[in-house]
């Protein structure tokens, strides 16, 4: 291992490409269905999708949008001009023989995201970013000379987005990727589902003691934010090891070995590609009017940005508010209790919301996991009025914040209103003062030497007796008015 | 653009997965030279403040909806066409180790 003066010497360069599978019926070219997901092989194909002669492409204007979405969401316009080209190399799972991408004119140049690393913001370059067929999937059967294609995500419409090479630690790298998946969640571009592959990132790191930039290597394929945090992390520390012994970095594409922590090397870049761009034929230039870009970010999305302002403005830490983010569906509940009710419910919301999330082995929880209260699918406005509803029963002390939390857990499943609930389980605070009073006077003849603490002016006996209240009153008394009552009664 | 060297042919060989012999070399070498050296004719035209061409249709945003289509057929036909299969996926010379 090398020590931590040696490594400070170093400066590490990152940059990250990630593909991002878009959210369309169909592929980009064909109108085969895109969800390849659980689909038998070689099922969701057409004659497009193999590549057969004369077959013609035809571009899907959902992704078109989607990308223009995808530029908004990157603080940026998309291009009015594009034009797709095709990339040329042999591989078995793309039957055309070249690949229909976007070479130099894709529908986004340009764009940045801030992240936030150590309290620190620091802002992001984005290059570009284009669209791109999938190409098949291959796999290895154990001990065959052969191997099996199946070309159902051939021609899944992707959306490459290359960063500026700016970033210059692993934290660094985690914390775009994740920002980068938040946006296109949001911006509702992609599932985003990082399990089935609709985010894959690839990271370039080079490392550095002077000012010009090192060799690089690409790692391919990282599918998890842990992932890439731990890939750059480990191509650093290879890199500075190789330097100080003296050792040169080859240029090459290495991938990423979950199991053993550690990147491997793929393939040199020695035979470096020859991809023979040419612009594609078949596929007519993509012209974008302004009225079309406007409709567009008309019907935008609310974006991170926008709840992180508006959950500033709740009060929520930074923390709260980027793990109500995490679930874009709960993210959206909180904001629009703010907007309908104000800050006190939002931010009470939020902390109901915010039961552990369940962290999986590979640190993936942002991703994946589900926030402990999961809201049901159904009619956001009356969920909505439901919280809010919940929250003033509490402000108005007709509900303890456990009997909140029982009640709301019912809620979210049933749809049903928290009044009913709540009656039905038993549960609203006793404020009959009537009641409340019968309950004091039998817990006060029962606690002679707590009563007598209390009148020799121990104030701390006070809450031992509002204790036995709340038990007796199976916690529906309401603790103020059981605390003054309870001072009435012995005249203090 | 004179001459292509044999190395060049043997690149573009490479490119597009042809095996030549040392004959086929020598001819592509005369062959090519003398396509370039036709289309190179183009270089004298000038261009100044041209766009460059992209396209000879002259067609812009030729798009479909996003709606699944048939095209008349079972996926599965497709397969037909493919020189060897198994468990209907396109069997392949192994591509890695």
């Amino acid at each position: 291992m090398i020590g931590q003066d040696i490594r400070s010497a170093y400066t590490a360069t990152i940059g990250i490409e990630c593909h991002v599978q878009l959210k369309t019926q169909t592929k980009l070219f064909s109108g085969a269905n895109n969800d390849a997901r659980e689909a038998a092989p070689n099922t969701l194909v057409n004659h497009i999708d193999f590549g057969l002669p004369g077959a013609l492409p035809v571009l899907n204007q959902a992704a078109v949008a989607l990308a223009c979405k995808a530029a908004l969401a990157l603080n940026t316009e998309p291009q009015r001009f594009s034009k797709f080209d095709r990339k040329h190399y042999f591989y078995p799972d793309l039957p055309m023989g070249y690949q229909i991408t976007q070479f130099d004119e894709p529908i986004i140049l340009g764009g940045y995201i801030d992240i936030a690393v150590d309290g620190e913001t620091k802002r992001i370059g984005i290059t570009r970013a284009h669209l791109e067929a999938d190409a098949g999937k291959s796999t290895h059967p154990a001990g065959a000379n052969y191997s099996l294609v199946d070309l159902n995500r051939a021609g899944t419409p992707l959306l490459e987005i290359v960063s500026e090479p700016v970033m210059h630690s692993a934290a660094e790298a985690k914390a775009y990727a994740h920002e980068l998946y938040l946006r296109m969640r949001y911006a509702d571009v992609s599932e985003a589902n990082l399990y089935y592959g609709n985010m894959r990132f690839d990271v370039n790191v080079s490392v550095s003691k002077t000012n010009e930039l090192g060799t690089r290597t690409e790692t391919k394929n990282l599918n998890s934010f842990r992932s890439i945090e731990r890939a750059v992390e480990y191509e650093i520390a290879r890199q500075i090891e190789l330097l100080e012994q003296g050792d040169p970095i080859v240029q090459e594409t290495r991938g990423w070995d979950d199991n053993a922590l550690k990147t491997f090397s793929q393939r040199s870049k020695e035979d470096a590609h020859d991809y023979r761009y040419m612009p594609d034929p078949d596929i007519p230039p993509v012209l974008l009017s302004d009225e079309y870009v406007a409709e567009i970010a008309a019907n935008m999305n609310e974006l991170p940005d926008d709840f992180r302002a508006k959950f500033a403005n709740i009060g929520l830490d930074a923390q709260t508010t980027e793990d109500v983010l995490a679930d874009p569906q709960i993210a959206r509940l909180v904001g629009l209790v703010y907007d309908d009710a104000g800050a006190e419910h939002a931010k009470r919301v939020a902390f109901w919301t915010m039961q552990p999330h369940s962290n999986d082995s590979q640190g993936n929880s942002q991703l994946q996991s589900e926030n402990g209260v999961k809201p049901k699918e159904v009619d956001e406005a009356s969920q909505v009025k439901n919280l809010i509803a919940l929250s003033k029963m509490v402000s108005a002390n007709q509900l303890s914040s456990t009997a909140a939390k029982e009640v709301l857990a019912d809620m979210l499943q049933s749809g049903d209103a928290p009044q009913s609930i709540a009656e039905a389980k038993n549960l609203l605070q006793v404020s009959d003062e009537g009641a409340i009073r019968a309950i004091v006077q039998a817990v006060l003849a029962a606690n002679p030497r707590a009563v007598d603490d209390v009148r020799a002016g121990e104030m701390k006996a006070i809450g031992f007796l509002v204790g036995q209240v709340m038990k007796e009153s199976r916690g529906k008394a309401n603790p103020a008015l059981a605390t003054d009552l309870i001072k009435q009664e012995l005249s203090l | 653009m004179s001459q292509l060297s044999r190395d060049d042919v043997l690149k573009l060989a490479s490119l597009a997965r042809l095996s030549l012999g040392d004959d086929e070399v020598e001819q592509y070498q005369k062959e090519l030279s003398s396509i370039l050296a036709y289309v190179e004719q183009l270089s004298t035209v000038d261009t100044e403040g041209l766009a460059p061409t992209n396209q000879v249709t002259g067609l812009t945003n030729v798009m479909r909806d996003d709606q699944v289509q048939s095209y008349g057929y079972e996926p599965r036909d497709l397969l037909n066409n493919v020189p060897m299969t198994e468990k209907n996926q396109l069997k392949v010379k192994r591509m890695i180790g």
